[in-house]
């Protein structure tokens, strides 16, 4: 018995001494590249001063471009948007963001309005993405909150980093691999951190036309805006456009909102919540004229 | 409790710990350990099935208790009845009571029929098909006096839920596990290292193999018209080792685990996509179900003796009972029903038992070894499939050859990384059990630096994130 548990226990050792190199060696990579959008803004981006910076999901994401923003209204942004994430993400990403050092004049905070008015927080399917930074309290903090319990691998990597590389193996782990060969590679956004769905139109689901309230109560938004607050940010809640549905937002002098629900033509969406490439300029120029009424 | 779980993480030292260290040398202190912790085991998933299988325990204890106080032919025959009756009533009645009322239902409004329906919200007890059959082979062997009723509650009921292989097998028979608990259990050094690679082996099937392929099967069988002949290739082929993986996979793991704790449980698996006919497939694939009903059905029938006609008609009956064993629902039967029909002509030609005595593989095995899986896949097809009409548009996709186009497997980054890793992680199992059969070895046989090397490839290949429940525990 004493053998056997001797060379359980050595084996043991060795393979969480191997497996461990091997996934700090993995972040370390990952953590030197641009392919996600938090090592993009660390690794990726010279500029320190923006006039805005966009944040939000995949319809912050796909809704402002930059890039022609920057071009119609001679300013200098940055869209730090991540897909499938939500204002607890959003908040982190700020914070991350402020923490390099970078500032930034006015936040364009993208909006869901069920994600607004969500009083709960829990992590979203992308927050993985900042496993890289683990090190870093910030981040082991937010993991530590939101993930349930049980093994909590992502705020466990932080002394056992096989614990995230083995459950992310498909999204960290062989990434990479990618990333080592092409550092500069971005996972689908440009230099400015936007990207654009293509033009089709067959993704749309009918729905009947609706309103649709909704109310400031997620705590991570009110945190989005106390840090806004702290830093002399403008904060502008914008809403891109849904189909069909109108957005009514409880009026409010603590910040602007630019309210795009409904102005775009049924033929320039990609699906119910996010806009096709055509539909991505017709918003942006739309966005371009609001801030120059609010300058 | 997965064995792919923290809780099993946790427990599986404890349980240790307690048997080896605390109480060594204590056998009715061990039995009972197990028995509680097989009760935990098993209530971790709901507690109120425990019941049914406490309820199923005490019957046949009882029963058997019965049988060693009597040899009236009669009261003997009573007893047994009740027995049948009650373990597999049991099981008719949570695993297919809803079949039986919504065919009957259907094969009324066939011919215009309308009846109202009134299946019930009935949750299929996990593995209640294994346990039930293990606890009935004790109790028709002390019927037939082919062994002794235990006088032990304790001993009878930790054979019962033995927790390694309580919900998906492999089936043990009384007189091979039985005894095991009456014997003094001393530590083996290779025993339990073989128990470990075991162990490794099969999580490397399941998590790996297993689970990777998964998440194209699901998709794939889920709209079968949406894919190209290629795709619905690939995706049998997927399935095949999915269900390979997940099956055998549990077995290596708990005839691994039984090790642990010194006990020897009868193999399952014998590397079954190396067989050169449906016959042989049969004799390497779940073995511990077809010698059940090989044991406890073919052979009551009458087996092979007898009548031509009167052999097809047991070879039929055991393979659609096995069909059905496997789940409430028709596509089971008919893969029962499908190998039947490839079994008859084997049997008929007296060519079933040939591979018996072929020593070693030649060229034209290897054909017959593609053949035969590529038979066992489109079986498979029926198995996976929600409905026979599902299972045929399956088919006739696939042989409709219309594209052999496969670029679902590569359409984004995701699907790319998965189908890399699947179509690996079958290469690694199908060329490692390759050099066993080669090797003519029964089961699966490691080095120490091919199970290190292994556990490292669990952790990077691993589906942790889409990681699937056992396939076999809703049967």
């Amino acid at each position: 018995m004493k053998k056997f548990l001797t060379k359980i226990a050595f084996y043991t050792f060795f393979i969480l001494l191997i497996g461990n190199a091997t996934a700090y060696l993995s972040l370390y990579v990952l953590g030197k590249s641009q392919l996600y959008k938090n090592q993009f803004v660390k690794n990726g981006v010279a500029a320190t001063q923006f006039d805005y910076v966009v944040l939000g999901s995949s319809t912050g994401l796909t809704t402002l471009d930059t890039k022609l923003i920057d071009e119609k209204i001679h300013t200098s942004g940055l869209n730090i948007s991540m897909d499938d994430t939500s204002l607890s993400s959003h908040y982190l990403m700020l914070q991350f963001f402020l923490s390099l050092g970078k500032k930034t004049k006015q936040l364009v905070l993208c909006v869901t309005p069920d994600d607004l008015q969500n009083p709960i927080n829990k992590l979203n399917n992308n927050d993985y993405r900042f496993l890289t930074e683990v090190h870093d309290s910030l981040v082991y903090n937010y993991y530590n909150r939101l993930e349930d319990k049980g093994l909590k691998v992502l705020t466990y990597s932080k002394f056992f980093p096989i614990l995230g590389i083995s459950y992310y193996n498909n999204e960290l782990f062989y990434p990479s691999f990618y990333a080592f060969l092409k550092p500069n590679k971005r996972n689908r956004f440009d230099d400015k951190g936007n990207y654009t769905y293509p033009q089709i139109i067959n993704n749309l689901s009918e729905v009947g036309f609706a309103s649709s309230k909704t109310n400031y109560v997620n705590p991570s938004f009110l945190k989005i805006q106390k840090l806004c607050q702290q830093k002399g940010i403008e904060l502008i809640v914008y809403q891109s456009p849904i189909y069909r549905t109108n957005v009514v937002f409880p009026t409010t002098n603590e910040f602007k909102i630019i309210n795009h629900s409904k102005i775009l033509p049924e033929d320039l969406f990609y699906d119910n919540i996010h806009v096709n490439s055509k539909g991505r300029t017709f918003c942006t120029l739309a966005f371009c004229e609001e801030m120059k009424l609010l300058k | 409790m997965l064995f792919n779980s923290l809780e099993f993480l946790l427990f599986l030292p404890t349980v240790f710990f307690l048997y080896w260290f605390v109480f060594k040398n204590q056998l009715r202190a061990q039995n009972l350990l197990l028995l509680v912790a097989s009760y935990i085991f098993y209530g971790w998933w709901d507690w109120r099935f425990l019941s049914l299988i406490i309820a199923s325990t005490f019957l046949d204890f009882f029963i058997s208790i019965q049988f060693g106080k009597t040899d009236i032919s009669k009261k003997r025959k009573f007893l047994l009845g009740v027995s049948l009756v009650g373990n597999l009533g049991m099981l008719g009645f949570f695993k297919y009571y809803n079949f039986f009322v919504s065919s009957w239902i259907e094969a009324w409004s066939s011919v215009g029929i309308t009846m109202e329906t009134s299946t019930l919200n009935i949750i299929l007890p996990v593995g209640i098909s294994f346990y039930t059959f293990q606890t009935l082979s004790y109790t028709i062997d002390v019927y037939k006096k082919e062994m002794q009723p235990t006088k032990s509650f304790v001993d009878f009921a930790a054979f019962v839920t033995f927790f390694p292989q309580l919900v998906a097998g492999p089936i043990e028979r009384a007189s091979h596990l039985l005894p095991q608990f009456y014997k003094k259990r001393v530590f083996d050094y290779h025993n339990a290292v073989e128990g470990i690679k075991l162990i490794i082996w099969g999580m490397f099937k399941k998590v790996v193999v297993a689970d990777n392929c998964a998440f194209f099967v699901t998709k794939i069988f889920d709209s079968p018209e949406a894919f190209s002949s290629g795709e619905l290739f690939v995706g049998m082929v997927f399935f095949a080792f999915q269900i390979y993986g997940d099956f055998s996979g549990y077995s290596d793991i708990a005839i691994g685990l039984s090790k642990l704790f010194g006990f020897d449980l009868m193999v399952n698996f014998k590397f079954p996509y190396f067989s050169r006919d449906i016959a042989e497939f049969w004799r390497r694939w779940h073995i511990s179900l077809s010698t059940w009903f090989r044991d406890y059905i073919y052979i009551p029938l009458g087996g092979s003796k007898g009548t031509k006609w009167f052999q097809i008609r047991n070879v039929m009956i055991i393979f659609l009972v096995s069909g059905f064993w496997h789940g409430a629902n028709w596509t089971y039967v008919a893969w029962g029903f499908f190998h039947a029909v490839l079994f008859l002509p084997l049997l008929l030609l007296n060519v079933n038992r040939s591979h018996l005595i072929t020593k070693s593989y030649g060229c034209i095995d290897l054909a017959k070894i593609s053949l035969t899986f590529f038979m066992v896949c489109i079986g498979w097809v029926f198995f996976r499939a929600n409905s026979i009409s599902e299972a045929f548009l399956y088919l006739i996709h696939l042989f409709e050859l219309k594209s052999l186009d496969l670029s679902f497997f590569y359409s984004t980054n995701a699907n790319l990384i998965i189908f890399a890793l699947s179509v690996i992680a079958v290469g690694i199992v199908s060329i490692q059990e390759l050099i066993w059969v080669i090797k003519k070895r029964e089961v699966p046989s490691l080095s120490t630096y091919g199970a290190l090397f292994l556990v490292l490839l669990l952790f990077f290949m691993g589906s942790f994130k889409n990681q699937m429940d056992f396939i076999y525990f809703q049967f």
